[in-house]
């Protein structure tokens, strides 16, 4: 199984001779939700962790717990057993240095507040002056392909251009870790092209931001990560870790091109419909 | 403008207020020898209206019921929201008062007319303490329902935004109850309006609803005609007043409201 | 029902205590015991019935009014357009404006409790059931008319059906309305029923107020009662309704 040896880029301030201090750690962790009698069973067991500026997909079935998972692994909910740690440090509330961005955008943008002043809320909140916050406001709505909405409301915006905007909130604060919760789901195919493309260029740009990508869809788990973790049916475990050795940058017609990337695909496919199973 | 978006305008403006205008025309001309004491010619009313009101007017019954409205129904509006708000961050405060709570919303308030008579005795003090309570409750009601329907992903995304209690209350939380707390507000005003007569038709020595009374205790219809019409066009007023206001101060809800439907 | 009796409590030791000036605000126990003896009376549930009897009769009179009103407007787009603003015009002017006219013209008697009644309830329900028929989905308009269904049947099995939800919603709302006004028409007209004894009580001076805040009691368990049932019966007639289906979600 894919241990977290990944690809460790050189990274001062690491606990020195010994390995670096993975960005994320997963162990055991469980989530059972209790009922009137007995329990639901959301996570049974997941195990996986997640080196600095790499993205790995957790990908699933639809209703394999991820959401749950996610909102864990964020702080926003207690497992029920096991932990997760973020730098080292065990997740109890949502840590400074995480970025969370939702599926459904229409809902996690403030629909009373432009976009400015959605984007300018994180950055009160860490004690950021006007003129800096108005700087990294513009510099990130840039880096989505944004410049000119800053003045309009979300409402006023199509689909994928909110989800741009949530992706540039998350990013304002430069947040160490970036969940991403089935981001895409709910806009077109052709937008959700351009925004895969826009998280690979993101990270490209910001190697030290490490992305946690959930989602149902395969292909796109596939044509992001560095790795997918793969969960079973639920209640989820781990199936398996796939290293992602498809080269980069990606491209979206050359790299679904690539006969390496089909092999992937069905790969964590099989893994994640069960049909067959791998020893 | 052009021409032609001009001449649309007053099409649309004539199609909508035809039978507004054929109305007030008709009981113009129905009444006009009317000699019955309860209906005299609007003719007359209007003149009498004239006379008593306007410019020159020489009762200004008006205002102190003006006073004792915004007074009450400010009064109202800042405690139903302030309530509500520490009911929505204290459950436990909520669960247990909202037996009471609800009992005094559903509580017709014109019966504590005479209760606030007994308090208070006759005078403004009385009204505007009717009013203020009777405004009171829907306000809160709504603002606590509000508060409380907020949407939970909001409130993840505030705190994955690492925002503070005090400023997610403030920045997510009732923006978000706006809405409702509108809703609760113009309920409050309906009422502030029923009480703000009644309390002045039981115990006022001046204002709009003794005017009334007056009026009718000396069998001066003409003279409660235009009272009734006074009454008519300060409803209307403050309706469209409210209703202004609403639409600027929630033009975010409707925006995006309009855009959800459309799609 | 431990919180009730806690308020109850605290208004006894309010009281009792000399916190709240005794001369205008009786005990709680002696105000019970003024309910106490009604009870036994039958001028009591007299009282009652008048109040209720203003109440539904003026409820049946403009509810029924507005929707056979409401759909014959909401029918025709002209209809609808043309008669907005008298309506909307209409509902502003409080109906409280009317209840000295409906005073003079009418007395003391029913028929002035029921106009002033009918007419509060009749034009913010009027505006409902416009909105109700005027928002029929499309598709099921185009799916009855594909399926042929004409005339009256259409209006009773289709267009009614879908403007349920807003006719509803604005019954509750007329119903606490109706209340309100059906207590003023008895405060300041001095037609029977709770209100008018109210305020006989008040006029009698302190030693009636506990009577008077029995009186104030009484109203408020039938607000409860009366409004209690058009919530019940919205859900109840609603439960295939959307905005119950997401009621219930909301609250899981």
């Amino acid at each position: 199984m894919g241990e977290a040896t990944a690809p460790a880029r050189d990274r001062p301030g690491e606990v020195a001779g010994g390995q670096a201090v993975p960005v994320l750690e997963v162990r055991h962790l469980r989530k059972a939700y209790p009922l009137r009698e007995g329990e639901r069973l959301a996570i049974e067991d997941v195990t996986f962790e997640v080196a600095r500026g790499e993205l790995v997909c957790v990908v699933g079935p639809s209703g394999a717990g991820k959401t749950t998972l996610l909102r864990c692994l964020s702080g926003l909910m207690a497992p029920t057993s096991g932990e997760a740690r973020f730098e080292g440090e065990p997740i109890r509330s949502v840590p400074q240095g995480v970025g969370v961005v939702f599926q459904d955008y229409s809902r996690s943008l403030f629909p009373w507040f432009t976009v400015e002043k959605n984007l300018e809320l994180a950055l009160k909140v860490r004690s950021m002056g006007k003129e800096a916050r108005g700087e990294r406001i513009a510099q990130v709505l840039a880096a989505v392909g944004l410049p000119e909405v800053g003045r309009r409301y979300p409402w006023q915006l199509s689909g994928g251009m909110q989800q741009r905007v949530a992706i540039a909130r998350a990013l304002s604060y430069q947040p160490e870790l970036l969940f991403m919760d089935e981001p895409f789901a709910s806009v077109d195919a052709q937008t959700r092209f351009e925004l895969e493309d826009l998280v690979l260029r993101i990270q490209g740009a910001m190697p030290d931001v490490t992305v946690v990508f959930v989602t149902h869809d395969v292909d796109e788990s596939v044509y992001l990560a560095d790795r997918v973790v793969a969960l079973s049916r639920p209640p989820a475990t781990v199936e398996a870790i796939v290293e992602i050795d498809l080269p980069k940058p990606r491209d979206q017609i050359e790299t679904r091109a690539d006969p390496r990337f089909a092999a992937l695909r069905g790969e964590v496919l099989e893994l994640v419909t069960g049909r067959t199973r791998r020893a | 403008m052009t021409r032609s978006g001009v001449l649309r305008r007053v099409a649309v403006l004539a199609g909508s207020l035809w039978l507004f205008a054929g109305l007030v025309a008709l009981w113009w001309v129905l009444s006009d020898h009317s000699r019955s004491p309860y209906f005299p010619p609007l003719r007359v009313i209007l003149h009498r209206f004239d006379q008593l009101w306007l410019f020159s007017g020489e009762s200004t019954g008006l205002d102190p019921s003006l006073v004792h409205l915004a007074i009450g129904y400010a009064i109202a509006a800042v405690a139903g929201v302030a309530v509500a708000t520490v009911l929505y961050a204290v459950p436990l405060l909520r669960e247990a008062t909202s037996p009471v709570v609800y009992f005094l919303y559903v509580l017709p308030a014109p019966v504590l007319i005479p209760a606030a008579l007994a308090l208070f005795g006759i005078g403004a003090t009385m009204s505007t303490a009717i009013i203020a309570f009777g405004c009171f409750w829907p306000i809160l009601l709504n603002a606590v329902d509000g508060l409380r329907a907020t949407d939970t992903l909001k409130l993840d995304t505030a705190r994955t935004l690492g925002l503070s209690y005090p400023r997610t209350l403030w920045s997510v939380v009732l923006p978000g109850a706006s809405p409702q707390m509108v809703a609760g507000l113009r309920a409050g005003l309906q009422v502030g309006i029923v009480l703000m007569v009644v309390s002045e038709e039981v115990g006022a020595t001046n204002g709009i609803g003794n005017f009334i009374i007056q009026a009718q205790n000396n069998f001066a219809f003409t003279d409660m005609w235009t009272g009734i019409l006074v009454l008519a066009i300060v409803g209307t007023a403050l309706n469209v007043l409210f209703v202004g206001a609403e639409r600027l101060a929630l033009r975010w809800y409707y925006g995006a409201r309009s855009v959800a439907r459309a799609r | 029902m431990l919180v009730v009796l806690a308020a109850l409590g605290l208004w006894q030791l309010l009281t009792a205590t000399g916190a709240l000036n005794r001369a205008s605000f009786p005990t709680m126990w002696s105000t019970l015991r003024a309910l106490g003896d009604q009870l036994t009376t039958s001028g009591f549930w007299t009282t009652i019935g008048q109040t209720v009897e203003g109440w539904a009769l003026g409820l049946a009179l403009g509810g029924t009014a507005a929707v056979l009103v409401g759909s014959a407007i909401g029918l025709s787009r002209l209809a609808s357009r043309s008669t907005a603003p008298v309506i909307e015009f209409l509902k502003a002017v409080p109906s409280i404006a009317i209840l000295p006219l409906a005073i003079v013209v009418l007395g003391t008697h029913l028929q002035m409790k029921l106009t002033l009644v009918g007419y509060a309830v009749f034009f913010p329900l009027v505006i409902q059931v416009v909105y109700g028929v005027r928002a029929l989905d499309p598709t099921v308009a185009d799916t009855a008319t594909t399926l042929q269904v004409r005339g009256l049947r259409r209006f009773l099995v289709v267009v009614l059906p879908s403007a349920a939800p807003f006719i509803a919603t604005g019954l509750r709302i007329s119903a606490a309305t109706a209340l309100i006004l059906e207590i003023v028409a008895e405060l300041i007209g001095g037609a029977p029923g709770l209100g008018q004894r109210i305020l006989l009580a008040e006029n009698a001076g302190p030693t009636m107020f506990p009577l008077m805040y029995a009186f104030v009691l009484v109203t408020g368990i039938l607000g409860i009662v009366l409004t209690g049932m058009f919530t019940l019966g919205e859900r109840r007639v609603l439960h295939w309704h959307e905005s119950q289906r997401n009621l219930r979600g909301a609250t899981r």
